[in-house]
């Protein structure tokens, strides 16, 4: 009998900490739940507005959604009456079951004389005394487009108010190279995968686009001047711009966040080896003296006195860490094939593009992990399958776009950066190497 | 045959308690091993990068926070006071797993209960989006989890408006409240509770054990707090020490990691708010 | 005596049965139920026979292509999903196929040599030309194991070869072009393409060809000699390949 106690009392412990919740989940009050948001669609007066609501009601549905930091409530719990303005809404029929909301978005939608005005309110339903958080006005003229944009730029603000100071990212941008035109182009669309078009028309390779803080040039590698080179593309100006040659294969420009300098790859001197330039090209300074294939370097944005980079000299690509001057060279991952490093916004995590157990004859799933840059503590977020690559961390520290080949072609992805809600954003064509706007 | 016999007998003596020697074995083994196949997904894997280091569920649980994520409820996060199974997360002290260096990683995930409203929410961004188990890091088998009696806990959701200038909030052992006043009438968590969900949201995702595993249990350490009008907490002092400087600097050290809790809402007229800010600390 | 040994040998074998089956089975990992399919990707393959022909020969370009509604063949235009065709190149040629489908775009590649004969002597004089094509007869690829840069053993042989030629023509200039089968990532395979090309560049150096006389160029896997997903296709892709003149 004894016996069966103390066996009892061992299996317990084991299927303990399956049964209790994780310890980063609890917390009753509000200590970590996501915030229960119900967004109500906007009214409009009469149907010729129609169109225009619809697209923007499901935008900024999508934008509240994406941000990770909500739980949104879904339409069909939401009371019948449609509501416009503060006079219309019953703060008790949206707080109660079934809505549960914790906080209501709604407005009104209108179009005159081909302008497109939109008018939208914050409430805080737990809160009957001082509800308003938000009101909000805006104006455009009456295209599509522009209500997709208002419907980012309101999403945006709910996402600044509640989400403890981080900017939303509706109206940032992802770069990536598409080869739908027959040729591998800079392309660019919205973060959701909206407006995607070509960026650049070179009619040879273009790889790994980096677009500058500013939102002013993309950087990035093209064959179209015969081997792989720099070249800097002006989005105000719509063409190249002077960047200088420096020789050998180079390739894999990377921004510090304050925009003064790109690291690069070049193998002038015979190796691919680490270098430091201006943003024109300028002072340029060798960063690694190592024999084998250094590429894909990454400022530390927060601070911009760190660079991860990917190097051979061991064999298989591992990831590395040195100071931006060069000194204190740390390696990072252990073993495998590990490429394609993007460090976070805060400076505290690096994603990257690991095959754990790389050999010939096996591809291996590539995926992309998660490594706390401080305490070299990793976690993988993707599984399921097909060849993940070439992560890029969105200016929140919230989501990870990447590359993955798991829908059968290569497609962009982006995720949560916990590795959950992955959206495909891309369809047509073969498209890779995203990188999202800094802004 | 003597020999039969003799071996006959033999069985007979040690049969028995051979049978339940090797059942509570193989019940062990089993246990062990399958149960992480029936309850993960399989594959999520918390390692290090084998240069030493404990893997533990601290410093996993470290990893996630710095992502400002809100953690990813997979059921739905239990109210202290309706929590049916309270009394079996409290009472066992369980022989911690994190000893054995040997313990098979046990993911933590919670496959069973998915909140209706997640499977809504993705079919309405207009795709049909595979439905993926979300990747939560989680810690593994350490901290067996114990739910602390905690007063002034006042639960959110669970009933009316949030009443008055408190908020609290409850991690793991740890359960910490936030009160907001001013040079004023205190009516600054009255009139704009969502900021102080916020701002209790982000202290909550901040805080870490830092705290060395020797510390059990602490006093309550209270810690004073400005947030400026941009948002920038400030001014951070220790009004009331937990006698253990190692978690009062580690709760400093909580709120020096923030770098804003968004601007001080606009209606507010005053050029910064206080907020004072205690830790019952219980692992 | 043997009888007890005799259980605890199965004792032993049950219980790490047990384990092995347990083992067995925590190793299946359930998937994630799939997505709405979109449309089927199309696939396209393309082959040339004769791989090598002499000049004013011809060759037979073969194709098939599945889930593509458009196809088309750099040099030929717009053709049938299935199908061949003879050519009859007067140079070497790489033959790019596009394939365009509901599901997407897909792209295959084959190479046709064309060795001009030695005996014609060249029309206009062009001393160039013979020198090309004497450079397509002599000058031989070198291949690498993967993830590896450095020259296996048995290309000794080859560079020296190479190398002879090279420094009996020094009025010759050329590229080498280092290249990586399709498998890992795209910037890292353009760094191992240039120290590909590198090394086989330092070897020809110093085996006495003048600097002067080589180019080198890395394109990682961004032109591959072919697209299978196979040993033999990959190792074809690991190459360093030298080609005539610098562009």
């Amino acid at each position: 009998m004894k016996r069966f106690v103390v066996l009892a009392a061992v299996l317990f412990a084991l299927v303990l900490p399956a049964l209790s919740q994780d310890w980063i989940r609890t917390g009753t009050g509000v200590g970590g739940e996501k915030i229960r948001l119900a967004v109500a669609d906007f009214k409009i007066p009469s149907a010729e507005a129609d169109a225009l609501d619809k697209t923007f009601n499901a935008v900024l549905f999508n934008d509240l959604h994406q941000a990770g930091i909500f739980d949104m409530v879904s339409k069909s719990f939401y009371p019948l009456a449609a509501i416009g303005a503060p006079a219309d809404v019953r703060l008790d029929a949206w707080g109660a079951p079934p809505p549960n909301a914790a906080m209501l978005a709604f407005g009104n939608l209108a179009v005159r004389a081909g302008t497109l005005q939109v008018q939208g309110w914050l409430f805080d339903v737990k809160n009957a005394q001082n509800p308003q958080v938000l009101a909000k006005q805006y104006r455009e003229s009456a295209t599509d487009e522009n209500a997709r944009l208002i419907a980012h730029r309101f999403a945006d603000e709910i996402i600044f108010r509640l989400g403890g100071g981080l900017s939303g990212i509706a109206e940032t941008k992802i770069y990536f190279i598409s080869s739908r035109t027959g040729h591998k182009e800079v392309w660019a669309m919205d973060y959701d995968g909206a407006g995607q078009h070509p960026v650049t028309r070179l009619g040879s390779i273009s790889l790994g686009p980096r677009v500058s803080p500013d939102n002013s040039r993309v950087a990035f590698a093209s064959f179209f001047k015969g081997g792989p080179n720099i070249a800097m593309w002006s989005l105000e100006l719509g063409r190249l711009v002077q960047f200088p040659s420096f020789g050998g294969t180079t390739l894999s420009p990377a921004w510090s966040s304050d925009g003064t300098r790109i690291a690069f790859s070049s193998s002038r001197s015979g190796d691919p080896e680490i270098y430091v330039c201006d943003q024109n090209g300028n002072n340029l300074k060798r960063l690694t003296a190592y024999h084998g294939p250094d590429v894909s370097p990454v400022w530390n944005p927060k601070t911009n006195a760190q660079i991860a980079w990917v190097s051979g000299r061991t064999g298989l690509p591992q990831i590395y860490i040195m100071d931006s001057d060069g000194t204190n060279v740390q390696r990072v991952t252990d073993q495998g094939y590990a490429v394609s490093p993007s460090w976070s916004p805060n400076g505290q995590f690096l994603a990257f593009a690991w095959v754990r157990h790389y050999g010939p004859g096996a591809p291996g799933a590539s995926d992309i992990y998660l490594m706390d840059v401080a305490s070299r503590q990793w976690v993988q977020l993707t599984h399921d399958g097909g060849r993940n690559d070439f992560p890029s961390w969105s200016p929140d520290g919230r989501h990870i776009v990447y590359q993955s080949t798991r829908g059968g072609s290569e497609q962009i992805w982006s995720m949560l950066a916990d590795g959950s809600q992955q959206t495909q954003l891309t369809f047509t064509g073969s498209n890779s190497q995203p990188n999202w706007s800094w802004k | 045959m003597p020999l039969d016999a003799e071996i006959y007998g033999r069985r007979e003596a040690i049969a028995p308690s051979l049978a339940v020697s090797t059942a509570l074995h193989a019940a062990l083994v089993v246990c062990v091993l399958f149960l992480p196949g029936v309850l993960s997904h399989g594959g999520e894997n918390w390692g290090n990068n084998g240069s030493g280091g404990e893997s533990g569920g601290a410093m996993s649980a470290h990893l996630v926070s710095g992502i400002p994520l809100p953690p990813n409820p997979q059921a739905k996060p239990e109210n202290v006071l309706a929590n049916e199974s309270k009394g079996l997360s409290q009472s066992i002290p369980a022989p911690r797993a994190k000893e054995d260096d040997h313990a098979i990683a046990i993911p933590d995930r919670q496959t069973k209960v998915k909140p209706a409203k997640e499977k809504a929410a993705t079919t309405i961004s207009g795709r049909e989006l595979p439905k993926q188990k979300p990747s939560i890091a989680t810690p593994t088998h350490e901290q067996p989890h114990e739910m602390a009696k905690v007063d002034n806990t006042v639960p959110f959701g669970a009933g009316g408006p949030v009443a008055g200038p408190y908020t609290s909030f409850q991690s793991g052992g740890t359960a910490g409240g936030l009160k907001f006043g001013e040079g004023g009438n205190g009516t600054f968590g009255s009139r704009f509770g969502w900021y102080t969900d916020a701002v209790a949201r982000k202290v909550h995702q901040a805080w870490q054990s830092e705290v060395s595993p020797g510390i059990t249990s602490a006093k309550r350490v209270y810690i004073l707090f400005d947030i400026s009008r941009s948002g920038t907490p400030s001014n951070v002092r220790i009004e009331q020490s937990s006698g253990i400087p190692a978690l009062d600097i580690s709760a400093v050290r909580t709120l020096q990691r923030i770098d804003t809790f968004g601007p001080l809402p606009r209606e507010y007229n005053g050029s910064y708010v206080s907020v004072e800010f205690w830790f019952d600390y219980r692992r | 005596m043997k009888h007890r040994k005799m259980k605890w040998t199965l004792l032993v074998l049950s219980l790490a049965a047990i384990v092995v089956i347990g083992g067995c089975k925590k190793k299946q990992v359930p998937s994630a139920p799939p997505a709405a399919p979109p449309p089927p990707q199309p696939r396209a393959t393309l082959s040339v026979s004769p791989e090598s022909i002499d000049r004013g020969g011809t060759a037979t370009l073969t194709w098939s292509t599945q889930d593509a509604t458009s196809v088309t063949i750099d040099g030929i235009g717009s053709v049938q999903p299935n199908g061949s065709q003879q050519v009859s190149p007067s140079t070497s040629t790489t033959y790019h196929l596009t394939a365009q489908g509901p599901g997407g775009y897909v792209d295959a590649t084959a190479r046709l040599t064309v060795v001009p004969p030695p005996a014609t002597p060249p029309q206009a004089a062009a001393p160039e030309e013979s020198e090309d094509a004497l450079f397509a007869q002599s000058v031989k690829d070198i291949y690498f194991d993967y993830d590896r840069y450095d020259l296996r053993p048995g290309d000794q042989a080859t560079i020296d070869a190479d190398a002879a030629f090279f420094k009996a023509h020094p009025s010759i200039r050329f590229t080498i072009e280092g290249h990586c089968d399709e498998r890992g990532s795209t910037d890292y395979n353009l760094a191992l393409g240039d120290n590909r090309a590198n090394a086989a560049r330092d070897a020809l150096i110093k085996a006495g060809v003048a600097a002067s006389q080589i180019k080198v160029i890395s394109y990682g896997k961004e032109k591959p000699f072919c697209s299978e997903s196979t040993e033999s296709c990959w190792q074809q892709n690991r190459r360093d390949h030298f080609v005539y003149g610098q562009k």
